[in-house]
């Protein structure tokens, strides 16, 4: 009995080495050809999935990935497919940086997508661009835009803070409104400010005061009573994520939105979801995108249905809709280029027009700005609602044009 | 006064009591710097990715540097981003705006930390355990919030660009710091001179008189070493050494991401000399290996991985209290006495 077992043992393990030598073998001979034969086409994606912006780091994910799987069903480029190396950027900087090296040296990555904060973003911009690697950012900033820090390899897909506080502005504010500001105190806070106060300046509109608040601040009820005795038509809160939520909320505990309309300058589906219907009730902002536009551009109606297919009847979100437009046009510039070479795909982007989502974009030469249309969308009333993910209310569509940003000289591009 | 003294030193708050080096391995000691290096030189081989070699060698540095106060004089602190961020800016900026050779920068960051030690260490060694630990911490915020304000030097929340370095020139040899591998070496070159310095100090009279502060700090006293001199000596050397390594990962990442001089950086110092073993050489290197290691392909596996990587911490502290590097020398040295 004993005897038989071990030999039992020792037959196994053999064919256990065998089986491992074999599988070795297939790895090492087989699998190097098979990859040359189509080398995939490699699209790093830094994106914080853990962190604070997790939520909208999953939407932008699954719709570069339903991008990536379009490429792919319709031939990919001459047979070669793409690929979406999804890595976790945790919000920080440092980290971003070490893993878009990463993606360049060791996965050889052909092109760099992704990122979701400010900082965050011009880090990995600092890594691409002294490698020559061509990156798309989806982040909203201003910074990126301008000469210090725009390169040939930068492009950015997603609005920025001038253009988003324009399209409110000019929707909200009339000549003679008198305007209250509420803004983190950093960089996000200090762009949409920025924007928002030269907006009014050209309409006319007047400022009646402005707070700033530490960011990730949990209690605002100092600052509303302050806001209230500035007796603004119009309070203007610049802040994002939790903060946005909870000052919104605040504010309508002290009475402030009987008194004066609230107007953000991003109103964003995951945001608007934790806040609650009640206390976004009647709040203005901008956005990117929002499934509702299906029912006037078919773009959109085509992205969400390919969406819906392939998520269980989930629909897209607005910083999903990022990634999706980021990289399809992305795939798209790679197919009129019918290469993977940078300098080649450059080309092509700056060239492109397209329609993926939201009507027709295209990259501004001088900064490569995606030029694009702003959503102004007002929070539901939740009798309104028809459905759980009837949030807002198209109230406008701003079509894209290049008089919405800033001039390339002032960006500091020389022509 | 004396006798309540006493009582407070006798038993720092918060402070660990790492062992001395075990007597068996002492004749590694001699060679500990060239052994390390040589450990080191296989890094790059084992593993994943050469940015994360680098982050290694960085993030290894700061945690000897901070092991030297920390390890071997007994003083916790907690504001040790400082110097790592204070080394990282000051070359960023004199290489960005200024356009010194890269070399200089560094010199200049390693100088500027240094210089930051002095002034923080002769503030905060006059208090002892967690109050010298909240003393730092204070000191250290206030330098993260002056970067943050001075946005004109620093570029604030959005962190310090443009100051890419891609050659190094060296007399008659430009080094092309963009290729991994020799952007690899250059970073050793440094760590490695970092540690055989160290290294020497540990081996010299000072080395021998903060670890005697460390064991006691009364008697010590009373052999008649200047406790207060040696302590401000130990605390510049450590933020020089942690400065340096600052320096190195601004010309690694070509940024410097204000996180660098935030208080969560200061606790990875701390992390990765606990898990690598305080007191030890080499156990800090360790340290940093395991935790960035394990950063690196958990959040590679799950997003969940901090609650696998918090884990492995409460494991690393419920079973091997000296550190990875400390219980596998205390191991040695046990059998070897037992034959």
């Amino acid at each position: 009995m004993i005897e038989q077992g071990s030999r039992h043992g020792s037959v196994s393990r053999r064919t256990l080495v065998r089986g491992l030598a074999a599988t070795g073998a297939l790895a090492g001979i087989g699998m190097p050809f098979v990859a040359r034969a189509a080398e995939p086409i490699r699209i790093g994606f830094p994106t914080p999935v853990t962190g604070p912006f997790g939520a909208e780091a999953k939407d932008q994910i699954r719709s570069a990935e339903l991008a990536v799987k379009q490429f792919n069903e319709t031939g990919g480029l001459n047979g070669r497919m793409a690929e979406l190396l999804v890595r976790d950027d945790k919000l920080n900087p440092g980290e971003a940086a070490t893993r878009t090296l990463e993606l360049i040296e060791k996965d050889k990555a052909h092109f760099i997508v992704g990122a979701l904060s400010s900082a965050v973003q011009l880090s990995v911009n600092e890594i691409t661009r002294s490698r020559k690697v061509l990156y798309v950012s989806i982040s909203q900033s201003d910074t990126i835009n301008e000469a210090k820090d725009f390169s040939r390899y930068t492009f950015h897909e997603a609005l920025n803070p001038h253009m988003t506080t324009a399209a409110v502005a000019k929707h909200t504010f009339k000549k003679g409104t008198r305007v209250a500001y509420l803004a983190a105190d950093y960089a996000y806070g200090h762009e949409m400010l920025r924007g928002f106060k030269r907006a009014a300046a050209a309409i006319g509109a007047e400022t009646a005061g402005e707070i700033l608040h530490p960011f990730g601040a949990p209690d605002y009820s100092t600052f509303m009573p302050r806001l209230r005795s500035m007796r603004p038509d119009i309070l203007c809160i610049c802040n994002f994520g939790r903060d946005q939520a909870n000052s919104i909320k605040q504010a309508n505990d002290f009475g402030l939105k009987k008194a004066a309309r609230i107007v953000v300058p991003v109103l964003l589906h995951n945001q608007r979801l934790a806040g609650g219907a009640d206390a976004f009730e009647g709040v203005v902002g901008a956005s990117n995108y929002y499934w509702r536009l299906e029912e006037t551009v078919p773009s959109a109606k085509a992205f969400n249905d390919a969406f819906r297919a392939a998520y269980a009847n989930a629909i897209p979100t607005d910083y999903g809709a990022y990634g999706y437009t980021a990289v399809r046009s992305l795939l798209m510039a790679v197919k009129a280029a019918g290469d993977t070479d940078t300098d080649k795909v450059i080309a092509a982007l700056e060239g492109l027009t397209y329609d993926v989502a939201k009507g027709p974009e295209r990259y501004r030469a001088c900064d490569h700005q995606a030029i694009q249309s702003v959503l102004i969308t007002e929070s539901r009333k939740k009798s309104e609602m028809q459905g759980e993910a009837d949030l807002f209310r198209i109230l406008d569509v701003e079509a894209g044009s290049e008089a919405a940003l800033r001039t390339c000289d002032e960006l500091g591009h020389r022509a | 006064m004396q006798t309540l003294d006493q009582t407070v030193v006798d038993a720092p708050p918060g402070a660990v009591k790492p062992q001395r080096a075990p007597r068996v391995t002492a004749g590694f000691s001699r060679w500990r710097a060239p052994l390390s290096i040589l450990a080191l030189l296989t890094l790059p081989f084992l593993l994943p990715s050469q940015a994360l070699a680098v982050n290694v060698l960085i993030y290894g540095l700061y945690a000897v540097g901070y092991n030297l106060l920390y390890g071997y004089t007994g003083l916790l602190s907690f504001g040790h981003a400082a110097f790592f961020g204070t080394g990282a800016y000051v070359t960023g900026i004199a290489i960005g705006a200024y356009g010194l050779h890269p070399l200089l920068a560094m010199g200049l960051g390693t100088v500027a930390a240094s210089a930051l030690a002095l002034t923080v260490g002769a503030v905060s060694i006059r208090s002892r355990g967690i109050y010298f630990a909240m003393v730092t911490l204070a000191l250290a915020q206030l330098v993260y919030y002056a970067a943050l304000q001075a946005s004109s030097w620093t570029g604030g929340e959005n962190g310090l660009r443009g100051f890419t370095v891609s050659r190094i020139g060296l007399g008659p040899v430009s080094l092309d710091i963009l290729d991994p591998q020799v952007k690899y070496l250059f970073v050793l070159a440094f760590v490695g001179a970092a540690l055989a310095l160290i290294s020497r100090i540990l081996a010299s009279p000072f080395g021998a008189a903060i670890e005697a502060i460390r064991e006691n700090e009364t008697r010590a006293r009373a052999c008649g070493f200047d406790v207060e001199r040696s302590k401000l000596l130990a605390f510049v050397l450590s933020g020089l050494f942690c400065g340096l390594s600052g320096a190195l990962s601004a010309i690694h990442l070509s940024i410097v991401p204000l996180d660098s001089l935030a208080y969560h950086t200061s606790g990875m110092a701390v992390v990765m000399t606990l898990v690598g073993g305080a007191g030890t050489f080499f156990g800090p290197f360790v340290g940093a290996l395991v935790v960035l290691v394990l950063e690196d392909v958990f959040s590679l596996w799950t997003p969940h991985w901090q609650l696998a990587l918090g884990t492995v911490f409460i494991l690393f502290v419920l079973f091997l209290p000296r550190g990875l590097w400390g219980s596998a020398l205390e191991r040695l040295s046990f059998r070897r006495g037992q034959s």
